[in-house]
């Protein structure tokens, strides 16, 4: 993500620096608003014109940007959606004498709403589901244009759509280029600050990672939802300016080549970038005399460039600036200064109990009765041979697989039957044996992911930056940062999370799941692959964790380790617990010793 | 009414049935959906068509070699299109984006080859699609053969994943380490696995071309309404696909025979939004089960 300097000025600093940083972030955008003055004040009706499309078309690319680049739900609706809210406020304006300013906020309610319908039942399966049930979607809403014909005007259209009006005058052309702009830098800015909230690194999360978004609270329908819903308003607000600025609309000027073609402006400006869309529409209203020459074969240009994109520079133009200013940046260190110790980190540890919990895979018995109780406040391991059905155990404790017997309990709440995201929320965190990461991301981003659920700032305070999101905003950096140094990793918070060693991947991955500050901490084998100074790290790290009150269940192999910092071990073999008592008992038990050790095993004392 | 509603559904949904067992044949393996498989289809009928008129092929040979090239082409999208975006990531969808790419660029120069008007395509082996009586009944025979065919085609498919190579196929899909370990190559598999899918479009457009004719813009509507018929049945299950394609056949046609013809696909797809809604799984699927 870009928000790089942003969290070197601001982190774990107070909130007033907030409205210093929204200063710095709106700087640029307003810059680049004074230089597209330059066509109303310079004058050609034809640039005006051309100007004005280019703002629709930044509009609706930013909504698709939202939905298909960071979210990565590639849309192929956007163009009916815009069909959609040009429709309907035209007929507003025209058939009930609304005035433009009541028109299209109604169209961009309708627009969402037609479109959350049809996207609801899609965005719970894979992405492509969702493509396709989209395409569709377009194909449908352009026969339904031409079918109700005393509504749409059929095949013909709709003309006399009236401009808007303000105090008595109608907008001329220059008028309407620069509402059209004003719309364009504030959508930027709103969208600017979901991108770097919380909602942004859920967007990102649920496109990269969705076991990280889970397993941080992050519920994948919800933003997925909220993404495209985003992308729909903003299509509708789209339709209405395309409605007034056109005054003329009909179904051919939205087909399935529309949606199409804002996929390409994406594409071509750099998915997930949030100059993207504007520098895509730029580039498709620079090249216009090669597209006019090339106009019958306009589609197949279009396939042909997208491939190319997709196949050698997926990033886009932006992707491609930004990874040039890259190589000349001096250093991605941290130069912040480092927070005190000030976050209150006592929590008050929960007790796990697993009952008889069965999971079979077809004819296999994962998980064979398994009973055991971390006491609350405790550091509990689970040993045992390769397939014995440690991880199993707890994909079923956080809900990833629903067993098919038996109950888990977190304190006195079930936790069974509620989806990853709901156990997340409880108070659980978890790390997986592949630390599931945004390998793009910061280091320090990727350890807010984690507070996704702790925040409470909602979408419109996010979005307008209202004190209680700059609050948190600051609020969580500085715990974040707390986290970090807790781990040791502070000095790394600005460089890119896939980029730094993997044992330090192993304690990110801890202190994203530290930060929501959870009642239970799930470690699944962290010990794999450290070297024998990050295992003294990782060891006295976990005796930390549990000594701040966090009850803490590891899987593991490194005996050594669970002999260290463990009160009680359980040992799984083929699905059972074989024994559970503490490190020495267990360690020196014939059976374990004899069947799953080995006798040569190296035993700690 | 009810008989001419199935005389037009079944033949109908076989060809939907077809091309949704053709994005399972692909998808299986590979947990990739090829957006241009509905512009193979279509490729099917046009070479067929062009080869013929050539003069000097004889019909199977000319169905041969259209399938064949299709399958060819098809394996071209993996390599090209596929292969390298799944290098660079494994979990990428961008495959989405690059074969909607490729059906576009199919499609389109298709339409500056050949035009946009429909050609007619003979039924083969004296079979026709004009009603003749049949055991007292007005029926047309190429209609009957097709769906016959098509029952025929989607048990064979059945029985070869049955068998312990076809398993061994679906095993890749559900775990490419272990595959890899059984000395099964992914990368393989996976062309393997496009050429299949793309034959049966090719030939799925050949068999569609006497009752729909061959037509460019046919790629379009049958990516679709295979999609529907594919989701509906189930990912993975290549009963499912024929079941939810003559469901798909029969919603049309009873649509067709009450509604104006612009609700056709509005009502196809809410018969898709609502059965997903109350079973993302499809009727009979069972892919969407794992998580991690």
């Amino acid at each position: 993500m870009r928000a790089r300097f942003d969290h070197i000025m601001s982190a774990g600093t107070a909130p007033n620096s907030g409205a210093q940083a929204l200063l710095r972030r709106a700087i640029v955008p307003i810059l680049v608003g004074i230089f597209a003055l330059l066509p109303a004040v310079l004058g050609g009706k034809f640039l005006v014109f051309q100007a004005t499309q280019a703002c629709i078309y930044m509009i609706v690319a930013m909504g698709l940007n939202v939905v298909a680049g960071y979210t990565g739900q590639t849309s192929l609706a956007q163009g009916a959606l815009v069909a959609i809210g040009a429709y309907s406020s035209a007929l507003l304006m025209i058939r009930l004498q609304m005035p433009f300013w009541m028109a299209a906020p109604l169209a961009m309610v309708l627009t969402s709403a037609v479109g959350a319908l049809v996207a609801l039942p899609a965005l719970r399966l894979s992405t492509w589901y969702f493509a396709l049930i989209s395409l569709s979607f377009t194909s449908v809403v352009g026969e339904l244009i031409i079918e109700w014909r005393s509504l749409t005007g059929g095949f013909t259209g709709i003309s006399g759509i009236p401009r808007p009006t303000a105090f008595g005058n109608v907008f001329t052309d220059r008028d309407l280029y620069l509402l059209a702009l004003a719309v364009v830098i504030a959508t930027f800015l709103v969208l600017q600050n979901f991108v770097n909230s919380r909602l942004g690194r859920a967007m990102v999360a649920v496109r990269d990672n969705p076991l990280a978004a889970t397993s941080s609270g992050v519920s994948l329908l919800s933003v997925k939802m909220f993404a495209f819903v985003v992308s729909a308003a903003l299509a509708g607000l789209g339709g209405a300016f395309y409605a007034v600025q056109k005054t003329v609309i009909s179904v051919d000027d939205f087909g399935t080549d529309f949606s199409i073609f804002f996929l390409l402006i994406m594409v071509v400006g750099g998915a997930g970038r949030l100059w993207g869309p504007i520098v895509g529409t730029l580039v498709f209203f620079l090249v216009p005399e090669v597209l006019g020459a090339l106009q019958s074969w306009r589609l197949l240009v279009y396939g042909v460039v997208l491939l190319m994109l997709m196949l050698f520079a997926p990033e886009g133009v932006v992707g491609g600036v930004e990874r040039l200013f890259k190589r000349w940046r001096v250093s991605d260190r941290f130069r912040g200064t480092l927070p005190a110790d000030e976050v209150q980190v006592s929590v008050v540890g929960a007790r796990l109990q697993v009952a008889g919990v069965d999971k079979r895979f077809g004819g296999v018995k994962a998980l064979d009765g398994v009973n055991l109780t971390a006491p609350s406040g405790s550091t509990y391991a689970i040993v045992g041979p390769n397939g014995s059905g440690k991880t199993t155990l707890l994909n079923a404790i956080c809900g990833l697989i629903s067993p098919n017997a038996g109950t888990v309990h977190l304190d006195d709440v079930p936790l069974r039957g509620k989806q990853p995201h709901q156990v997340a929320r409880s108070g659980v965190g978890r790390t997986f044996q592949t630390p599931k990461l945004l390998g793009e991301m910061s280091v320090l981003d990727n350890v807010l992911l984690g507070s996704y659920a702790s925040e409470k700032a909602s979408v419109l305070e996010i979005g307008l930056q209202l004190r209680r999101a700059r609050r948190e905003e600051a609020l969580f950096h500085a715990r974040a940062m707390h986290y970090l140094k807790f781990v040791g990793l502070a000095e790394r918070a600005n460089e890119i999370a896939g980029e730094i060693p993997h044992g330090q991947q192993r304690l990110l991955e801890i202190a994203r799941a530290l930060v929501s500050q959870p009642r239970l901490l799930l470690l699944d084998e962290p010990a794999a692959g450290l070297s024998l100074s990050e295992l003294d790290r990782l060891g006295a790290l976990i005796r930390d964790i549990n000594t701040h009150g966090t009850t803490v269940v590891i899987v593991e192999h490194h005996l050594e380790l669970v002999g260290e910092i463990s009160d009680a071990v359980t040992v799984l073999d083929r699905g059972r617990v074989l024994t559970t008592g503490t490190p020495a008992e267990v360690f020196s038990h014939p059976e374990v010793l004899d069947a799953y050790m080995g006798q040569s095993a190296q035993v700690p004392k | 009414m009810f008989f001419d509603i199935l005389i037009t559904a079944l033949p109908a949904g076989c060809v939907y049935a077809l091309v949704a067992a053709s994005f399972n044949i692909l998808y299986r393996p590979t947990n990739v959906f090829n957006f241009a498989q509905g512009d193979l289809v279509m490729l099917g009928a046009m070479l067929f068509v062009t080869l013929r008129a050539t003069g000097w092929m004889l019909w199977p040979l000319a169905l041969l070699a259209s399938v064949a090239a299709v399958g060819l082409l098809a394996v071209a999208i993996e390599r090209i299109a596929v292969a390298p975006i799944l290098r660079r990531s494994t979990h990428s969808h961008g495959w989405i984006i690059t074969t909607l790419a490729a059906s576009m660029i199919i499609a389109n120069a298709s339409g500056k080859v050949w035009g946009s008007d429909p050609l007619p395509v003979a039924a083969p082996l004296g079979l026709s699609t004009e009603p003749t009586l049949i055991g007292g009944l007005l029926i047309p025979s190429y209609q009957v053969a097709l769906v016959m065919f098509t029952l025929l085609l989607v048990t064979a498919a059945e029985l070869l994943y049955q068998t312990r190579t076809g398993r061994a196929v679906l095993g890749v899909a559900e775990n490419r380490d272990a595959a890899l370990l059984r000395g099964i190559n992914p990368a393989t598999l996976s062309i393997g696995s496009f050429f299949l899918g793309g034959a049966l479009a090719g030939l799925t457009g050949y068999l569609a071309s006497p009752i729909l004719f061959a037509s460019t813009s046919l790629g379009g509507a049958l990516l679709l309404k295979g999609f529907a018929a594919a989701a509906l049945g189930g990912l993975g299950s290549i009963r499912g696909s024929l079941a939810a394609g003559l469901l798909i056949g029969l919603t049309e046609s009873t649509s067709s025979t009450f509604l104006p013809a612009g609700y056709q696909n509005a009502v196809i797809l809410a018969v898709v939004l609502t059965v997903l809604l109350v079973r993302p799984q499809g009727i009979s699927g069972n892919i969407h089960a794992r998580t991690v």
